[in-house]
């Protein structure tokens, strides 16, 4: 379909309807910020399975002096007593690290495009929690709670932010990669009591948002005139029964969805992208291809008025090979996603735009059994923070001389939501949501804004 | 001994006796029992059958002598094969050729069969004969003592050296024979290719939990502990004012100052070891004086041996709380009202009498075209099986046509005439023959089943990221919907629910516990401690949540902070649940074979598990080498493999429910099928000692607190001691009349579900925090209707669709609205969408495509698209639940639903316009309608009527009937099912 006609048809019918007031009126509703917020949007790299930290972001050149011995017990001592927690068998990292950029904060050469970027990044070390599972644990990373049954922080997000653009879905979460056996959790793009309208629309992005096309045997006159019939009787129905938002609503998700029709297209179609554009995402290799779509696509949907999004790339659970493992990781997401912050940057987008990155946990310092793996570790792992009035090449907080345990600032998965709510403006104590008669707030079980990530 | 496993023969007739291979054993065999294994196929193109030929003949033959090529063989010479028998080619044995034994099996061409010979002797003894002769098809392991045939001789050879296949004069030359895998074995389970037996109780160690440490006390509460506490502590902490709010007198309240079995994390250690004076404790003063260091030692051994209480003299005080829903139910008397004409059930008293409160009236009868979808909807989720007949029905058969007007709209009119006393009466009429026609259809079932189904988080795999499914998971929709279906009593209900493998045996019984079944297991926990305690949480909060109305879920972490909830209450309650875990329970048709057959599996499986244990454990693996399910049915060799894959498949066939069972249940143990993770439940019936209940400080499993025994909260009195039916006594004080929540939760989720929102708008919370009665008499004369009438939730019914209350019409008024904007006093219908289920279900009815076949398996998710069945039938696979359902916000399935959301996002709409399923459900509607009428108008209101249930009015005609002069008329009855009207409840 030709952009002209996109947009003619993107033009049919949107001024039949009294939207604006509606519009406006939803608006009101939203709570107010309460303080400048730093960031409008928020895109989210989910690394799903567990990166390790020691291998990435957290250097730790004692692992390779005591490659082979057993936690020491003054540090063993610290070690949560949660299953999984493998005291025999530290081993070092096979990956070098470096200084970089003028921060020369170190990070391991498995991310040398990434690295590139160090000075945009705001690096915590000492996130902690005590949930090892991967499914539970990626609900507790993305809604606080490990059932799972709270709304996500894009969905608090969204609560706070409202709709920038009504073509397409405010939240959308893009899941790739998710093969193995780590099963992406619809509780991070849940809602649980908040309004549905806030949820995640999940888009598979080699596909786009679903059903978006019309039949093939329907012309689109007919399509137009049918949703003209569709209005009138609705309208009269409406009339019949008198004030009802929800039926007022449902005709407006009519017309949404028309919009919708052209827009996800158009958002989805990267025929207009340079090829420098597709080369620096690498769109055109095989191990990048995906990966470089999907965070291409993030880009577009920031860019178009998308609030949150939420891009889960799986595979990081290294049991059995680290070295493995990890080095086919990195192939796959470094370059998209040095790629995207640097994009971001030069289409002006970066400094409203947070960017995070970080998995559901860490892994041990020590080998998996007699492996060449690492197993999963909550005590003590790295995420990193970017644009959005992110304070750029710094570190936050600090683990053991091991990397096992987060020992300077621990950072709960509740203070990292906080902080991603200050960011957008909301003091996360105080962005309430009544439900059942209870004033719900994000940080139900603790949490404050990690503010040195600012300032 | 020789084998020759691995050879193939190919061995064809010659038309006469031959014996065309034969083997000598490496030296004579005269034990006790021989075994000789092989497979054979028999090419289906060379076969006779007796009535068109002369059949078969083929047999293998043990000697102690080579018979030669003619074998000729004496009598006594054991064969097994194939002969006819009747008109069948049969499976047999014999001695002599003038005694054959014939099983049932006919052979049958191209298919290959594992034959397995015995030949035994009854007295041991080289000079005795091999009197006992047997012949298995395809055995498994548990079959030994089942032979498909078996004969005995006493003429008979003592000794066997020569083995051989031998054909025989039906054997034609066209004939082939395959022959493979030829081995003789002393023993049944060598033959069957697995390792020695095994005791067949023995279960891997890991599959245990391990309890929490013990420790032996030393320390006495009352003697040792109980006088320090009252000479240094209660005097300020003590009491409901204590100071800083810190009180120890109370167990509950004590355990936020200590960490139990660990004396140097407590609080209270570190305050009375403190030397700060401004910290220590207690603090100095005239009369107190800081705690010697023999006191201060035995409180520490008292914490660290786990806190030794006693509850007969500080005993936790009993919460006090006048919040109407713990107050017992009164039935109030019917108020009196002005308006008394408009009382149809005693429900509409109460709904007038604040109406007249209110200054406001009910809105007029609904027409009966309205009144008949509303009620076909709400009863049975479909928009009727007959939808024009049913408002034929009301419209014209018993109520004078309302008089129409040429041109105008018929809908005032329609309204005026149902003011009028007989009309109304005689759509009443009508309406209430139609209530209980469709109060007894299936339909009705599935409708509210499925209500309850989301009360009861059902799912048909276990969530969390392995999200294995539950193929017997069925059996318990099928007993809900059959439960309303038949209207069995509510506290039965219950009962069977969270009881029901404590009650009698029954096939029914054991489904019904698929309610506490449904909880997630994540097979991917290694911690068995965490594993089972998350899965005792989900019952704990769906049970209070779903019976009770309590959002108990907060005391698991901490008191509650708003009910009269201890943290030892939620552990109390989990108390019951305890011993009980979900499991495939096969039902009880024969259950001598599922226990054998499931005990041969777990022999196998136990024997490859202790293999790979101790292979690995030799390699160096450290301890405890852990070894998954996957690694183990990956080890398995050849004939190991076949044998557990032909065991677990005759184990699949078994009737099988995914129910809840106690580890420890004792009279006659139920066979539980395996149902297989990475990281299992403990196995059932292996002697397993039932898990204790512990207080979990903080709701972290690893805080470890005193142990607990099974109670309600303590705010609803006294739970007897020393249960021995637990569950039962806990569903039998849910549904004691005295209860004040479970009839009063009950009818408020009836009265939910068929108004939209419930007289408490908060069904799944009666606590303080949940909203309070709209309509608090009301609610309370409903709960005494429930118990007085038996628990019938279908009386309860009645009353509501019968009342002029459920019957108006839902025309605004700006009066009631200036009043009462959210309509709370049921001033008129407020529309409402429907669910997903009846959304799918009636766009189904519409375009004439509705499957109804009930119950059974349900339509796997891949098949849902195609699938005409009810949506209720859908696989409910977690985390993967079909498009057409979750579009329209059908609940996840992971905790109790007592609301569903209602969401209007654009996806709807795409849905609806865009997505195959509807553009097909369009078509078949369009061609139900022109096969009902030809005429643009006529296709018109015949479109209408199938849709919406009613005609069109003058205006609609005039404009579909333009569309239709454009466009198709699968796109106008696409439109149609667009609409508002279509997916609401009128």
């Amino acid at each position: 379909m030709h952009r002209r006609t996109l947009l003619q048809y993107a033009g049919l019918g949107a001024g039949s309807l009294a939207l604006q007031s509606l519009l406006r009126a939803e608006d009101e509703r939203r709570p107010q910020t309460h303080f400048r917020p730093t960031a409008e949007r928020v895109i989210f790299l989910f690394m799903s399975g567990g990166p390790s930290q020691v291998d990435t972001f957290d250097p730790k050149p004692d692992l390779q002096r005591y490659d082979g011995d057993d936690v020491p017990e003054s540090i063993a001592q610290t070690v949560p007593k949660i299953k999984r927690a493998g005291l025999k068998n530290l081993m070092a990292s096979p990956w070098r690290f470096q200084p970089h950029g003028e921060s020369g904060i170190e990070v391991s050469e498995l991310f040398p495009e990434t690295a590139r970027h160090v000075d945009q990044l705001c690096i915590v070390r000492s996130m902690q929690h005590r949930n090892p599972v991967h499914g539970p644990g990626e609900c507790v990373a993305l809604t606080g709670t490990g059932a799972g049954n709270r709304p996500s922080i894009g969905a608090w997000s969204l609560y706070g932010l409202g709709s920038a653009n009504q073509n397409l879905p405010a939240f959308i979460t893009m899941n790739i990669h998710s093969d193995g056996m780590q099963y992406p959790q619809a509780a991070g793009w849940g809602t649980a009591f908040l309004p549905s309208r806030f949820q995640g629309t999940r888009v598979d992005p080699r596909v786009g948002v679903r059903h978006v096309t019309m039949p093939a045997e329907q012309a689109r006159e007919d399509r137009r005139d049918q949703l003209e019939l569709i209005e009138w009787l609705n309208r009269r129905h409406l009339q019949s029964v008198g004030e009802h938002s929800e039926l007022e609503a449902r005709i407006r998700s009519y017309e949404t969805a028309f919009r919708m029709q052209s827009a996800a297209p158009e958002l989805f179609d990267l025929s207009g992208e340079t090829q420098a554009i597709r080369d620096r995402y690498g769109l055109d290799a095989s191990p990048t291809e995906l990966a470089g779509r999907t965070c291409l696509l993030a880009r577009r949907m920031v860019q178009r008025g998308v609030r949150f999004v939420q891009v889960r790339i799986g595979g990081w659970d290294a049991h059995g090979n680290i070295k493995g493992n990890h080095t086919r990781m990195a192939r796959i997401s470094d370059q998209p996603i040095a790629a995207l912050l640097g994009d971001l940057k030069q289409q002006g987008l970066l400094d409203s735009t947070l960017v995070v990155w970080g998995g559901e946990f860490g892994r041990t310092p020590t080998m998996e059994g007699r492996g060449k793996g690492r197993d999963h570790s909550p005590a003590g792992y790295t995420v990193w923070m970017a644009g959005g009035g992110v304070q750029g090449g710094r570190l936050i907080g600090q683990t053991d001389p091991l990397g096992y345990v987060a020992t300077e600032r621990p950072v709960s998965p509740h203070d990292f939501h906080a902080t991603i709510l200050h960011a957008l403006g909301f003091d996360a104590n105080r962005l309430t949501y009544l439900h059942h008669g209870r004033e719900e707030v994000p940080t139900v079980f603790g949490g404050s804004a990690v503010k040195e990530v600012f300032a | 001994m020789s084998e020759q496993g691995g050879v193939q023969f190919a061995i064809r007739g010659t038309g006469d006796r031959n014996n065309p291979v034969r083997r000598k054993l490496l030296k004579p065999f005269t034990g006790p029992e021989l075994f000789v294994h092989f497979r054979m196929q028999y090419d289906a193109g060379g076969i006779d059958t007796p009535a068109d030929g002369d059949g078969e003949f083929f047999v293998l033959w043990l000697d102690d002598v080579d018979g030669g090529d003619r074998a000729a063989h004496q009598g006594g010479v054991p064969n097994v094969g194939v002969h006819v028998a009747e008109q069948e080619n049969r499976l047999m044995v014999r001695y002599h050729s003038s005694q054959q034994h014939f099983s049932r099996i006919a052979l049958e061409g191209d298919r290959e069969y594992q034959m397995i010979v015995r030949l035994g002797k009854s007295n041991a003894g080289p000079d005795q004969p091999f009197d006992q002769l047997a012949l298995w098809a395809d055995p498994l392991v548990h079959e030994r003592e089942n032979p498909a045939v078996k004969a005995t001789s006493h003429d008979a050879i003592r000794r066997v050296q020569w083995l051989g296949f031998a054909t025989g004069r039906k054997t034609e030359p066209t004939d082939t024979i395959r022959i493979s895998d030829v081995r003789v074995a002393a023993s049944w389970r060598e033959i069957l290719g697995l390792s020695a037996a095994v005791a067949a109780k023995a279960a891997p160690s890991a599959a245990s939990p391990a309890p929490p440490q013990h420790v032996e006390k030393t320390v006495d509460f009352t003697t040792h502990v109980l006088p320090i506490l009252e000479t240094a502590c209660f005097s300020c902490h003590g009491g409901a004012d204590a100071d800083s709010g810190v009180r120890l007198d109370v167990l509950d309240e004590l355990l936020n100052q200590v960490t139990p079995r660990d004396a140097a994390a407590s609080r209270l250690m570190e305050l009375v070891r403190s030397t700060d004076l401004e910290t220590r404790m207690p603090p100095p003063g005239e009369d107190r004086v800081a705690l010697t260091r023999q006191q201060i030692e035995t409180l520490g051994t008292w914490i660290d041996e786990g806190i030794d209480w006693d509850d007969g003299r500080l005993p936790t005080p009993v919460p006090q709380t006048d919040h109407w829903a713990f107050q017992p139910i009164v039935r109030p008397e019917l108020p009196q009202v002005t308006n008394r004409g408009w009382i149809r059930t005693p429900v509409d008293a109460f709904i007038a009498r604040r109406h007249e409160l209110a200054g406001i009236g009910p809105a007029p009868l609904a027409t009966p075209e309205t009144l008949a979808r509303r009620l076909s909807l709400n009863l049975t989720g479909l928009p009727g099986p007959r939808p024009r007949t049913a408002a034929a029905g009301i419209a014209t058969a018993e109520v004078p046509p309302p008089p129409t007007t040429a041109a105008g709209d018929s809908t005032d009119d329609a309204l005026v005439a149902t003011r009028d006393p007989d009309r109304a009466e005689a759509t009443h009429a009508v309406a209430d023959v139609l209530v209980d026609e469709l109060l007894s259809t299936v339909a009705y079932g599935e409708r509210w089943g499925r209500h309850w189904l989301d009360l009861a988080r059902w799912a048909e795999s276990n969530g969390h990221q392995h999200n294995r499914e539950r193929p017997h998971a069925w059996r318990y929709r099928d007993y809900v919907v059959q439960s309303f279906h038949s209207d069995k009593p509510y506290d039965r209900f219950l009962l069977e629910q969270i009881a029901g493998d404590e009650l009698p045996y029954a096939d029914e019984h054991l489904v019904a516990t698929g309610f506490l079944a449904a909880a997630r297991y994540s097979g991917n926990e290694l911690d068995h401690e965490i594993q089972r305690n998350d899965i005792l949480v989900d019952v704990v909060n769906t049970t209070a949540q779903t019976v009770l109305g309590l959002t108990l879920e907060c005391a698991q972490c901490h008191t509650h902070k708003f009910d009269p909830f201890s943290l030892r209450d939620y552990y109390r309650l989990q108390a019951f649940f305890t011993p009980g875990q979900p499991g495939n329970v096969v039902l009880q048709s024969d259950p001598a074979t599922a226990h054998a057959l499931i005990e041969s599996r777990w022999q196998i499986f136990d024997d490859v598990h202790r293999r790979l244990v101790a292979g690995r454990r030799a390699s160096g693996v450290p301890e405890p080498v852990l070894v998954i399910p996957k690694s183990v049915f990956r080890a398995m060799k050849g004939p190991e493999r076949t044998l557990f894959q032909r065991t677990e498949a005759a184990i699949a066939q078994l009737p099988q429910s995914w129910s809840w069972t106690s580890l420890t249940s004792a009279d006659a143990p139920l066979a539980i099928a395996p149902h297989e993770m990475r990281w299992p439940l403990p196995r059932q019936g292996t002697g397993a000692s039932a898990p204790k209940t512990y207080l979990r400080l903080r709701g972290d499993v690893k805080s470890v607190g005193p142990e607990v025994r099974p109670g309600w909260p303590a705010v609803f009195g006294k739970t007897p001691a020393g249960l021995a039916r637990p569950r039962t006594t806990l569903a039998t004080w849910m549904t004691s009349a005295d209860n004040p929540l479970t009839a009063r939760v009950w009818v408020n989720r009836i009265w939910q579900w068929h108004f939209g929102t419930g007289l408490v708008e908060t069904s799944g919370d009666f606590g303080t925090q949940g909203t309070p009665p709209s309509h608090p008499q009301l609610l309370d004369w409903l709960a005494c209707e429930l118990i007085e009438s038996g628990w019938s939730t279908k009386h309860i019914q009645r009353l509501i669709v019968g009342s002029n209350t459920f019957r108006q019409d839902s025309r605004f008024s700006p009066q009631g609205h200036a009043v009462d904007p959210d309509n709370r006093l049921l001033w008129r219908w407020r529309p409402r969408r429907l669910e997903a289920e009846a959304i799918r279900d009636s766009t189904l009815v519409v375009a004439g495509q509705l499957d109804p076949q009930a119950g059974g398996g349900s339509v796997p998710v891949s098949q849902a698209g195609r699938s005409r069945r009810r949506s209720i039938y859908l696989q409910q696979k977690r985390d993967n639940l079909p498009e057409s359902l979750t579009v329209f916000d059908s609940p996840p399935a992971v905790a109790s639903c007592s609301r569903r959301n209602v969401s209007t996002v654009a996806p709807q709409p795409l849905y609806l316009l865009n997505s195959p399923f509807m553009q097909t459900m369009a078509q078949s509607m369009a061609e139900r309608v022109r096969e009902a009428a030809s005429d643009p108008d006529a296709q018109v209101q015949v479109a209408f009527e199938m849709a919406l249930g009613r005609r069109a009015e003058a205006s609609e005609l005039q404009r579909a009937t333009q569309y239709l002069a454009d466009h198709t008329l699968t796109s106008f009855c696409h439109a149609l099912m667009n609409l508002n009207e279509f997916l609401y409840v009128n």
